[in-house]
């Protein structure tokens, strides 16, 4: 069944679908802003309000896809962005990279041991156990680690934000439960384990923080994309 | 108008245009991703065209206040872009009952491991580090 936005040229649909996303967003931001609850995050409200429009009017996600996929590629240029902090930081990384690159081997190393464990233990079968594994990392590096180990780009994608959504959630109580006086620490752990949600989550920390996670979340995804070709030998 | 003025204009318009400034790392992310398909190299273009970036601030063929009006917009609204990703979940039905229980189970505690893991890590790493360079300086 086609509804009503799809039933309008492209470029109205394009407008339309592009309004109600920025629209929520903007909306979503100001109510967080006020009241900075978890569970208030644009990264969670916004996708839910969105989804109910979308099935309210009986579209489906080829049509609201269609319509949006230019957000989706604005990605890219700003992943270029990150650029920008990571030059700003680069002689605090010049001086502490041996203990970056250190969190970074731990970090992805029990991302991939904990995931492939937990689903194992769980019952799930192949194909999901192997969309899961890069789920760490930021949408186009984990996107290419899946196709490449033999897993679903699409489905890691969803998996990716969702990652992304608990990871900035979850990094309050990392926060409040362990004892982490530098910022290189609070920096790395949000970059490592929630990517651009948790970079996002450390620029409003402070901005030693946002370019630390800026920095390790670009070369956590480099540090996968090089390891897949082991990790794909190792689990087949 | 030589071409050195309009080169000058041009530098002016883009340390004060945030619109400018993001369509020259639109610019560079294009031209990272025609390079990856027209070479094959197994990396995301987005990638490339960061390390292109970071190389032309090194060697000062680009002024870091020619970006970083835009760089700094584009990461503060990069949640948005994140959204239409999510609606895919659309597309996967499945994960609405026991199976999507899993998966947030697996996410959830994955997540907080990797987290855990890599904040005792660094923090345990810097202040080794600090205690060893403080010991150096008064030996």
């Amino acid at each position: 069944m086609s509804g009503l936005l799809s039933s309008l040229d492209p470029w109205a649909a394009v407008a339309g679908w592009s309004a109600v996303t920025i629209g929520f967003y903007l909306v979503s931001r100001q109510v967080y802003r006020r009241w900075p609850r978890w569970w208030l995050m644009p990264l969670a409200v916004t996708p839910a309000l969105v989804m109910l429009v979308v099935l309210a009017l009986h579209e489906t996600y080829r049509d609201y896809i269609g319509g949006t996929g230019w957000m989706i590629m604005m990605l890219g240029p700003a992943t270029v962005a990150f650029a920008v902090p990571i030059w700003e930081q680069r002689a605090l990384i010049r001086s502490h990279w041996p203990v970056l690159a250190l969190g970074m081997v731990a970090g992805s190393a029990t991302a991939i041991g904990v995931s492939w464990g937990m689903a194992s233990l769980l019952g799930l079968d192949d194909t999901l156990r192997l969309s899961l594994l890069p789920r760490s990392i930021s949408t186009p590096f984990a996107m290419e680690v899946s196709a490449d180990i033999g897993g679903v780009p699409d489905l890691t994608a969803v998996f990716v934000v969702m990652t992304g959504v608990l990871g900035a959630a979850l990094g309050d109580l990392v926060i409040a439960w362990l004892p982490l006086r530098s910022a290189l620490a609070r920096g790395a752990f949000l970059g490592v384990g929630a990517h651009g949600a948790g970079t996002a989550r450390a620029h409003q920390l402070g901005a030693t923080e946002g370019s630390v996670a800026g920095l390790v979340m670009v070369l956590v995804g480099l540090l996968n994309v090089a390891l897949a070709p082991v990790l794909a030998w190792a689990v087949h | 108008m030589s071409t050195r003025s309009v080169s000058i204009r041009l530098r002016r318009a883009a340390h004060r245009s945030r619109l400018l400034q993001v369509g020259i790392l639109i610019a560079f992310w294009a031209a990272g991703e025609a390079l990856v398909r027209l070479t094959g190299l197994p990396l995301p273009g987005s990638i490339v065209a960061l390390a292109a970036v970071l190389v032309l601030l090194a060697r000062r063929r680009l002024c870091v206040s020619s970006v970083r009006r835009g760089a700094n917009w584009l990461l503060a609204e990069m949640l948005l872009f994140f959204v239409p990703a999510v609606l895919a979940v659309l597309e996967h039905r499945e994960f609405l009952g026991l199976l999507g229980l899993k998966v947030l189970a697996v996410i959830l505690v994955g997540t907080l491991s990797v987290m855990a893991v890599t904040a005792l890590t660094v923090e345990l790493g810097y202040r080794w580090r600090m205690r060893h360079e403080r010991a150096a300086v008064l030996a």
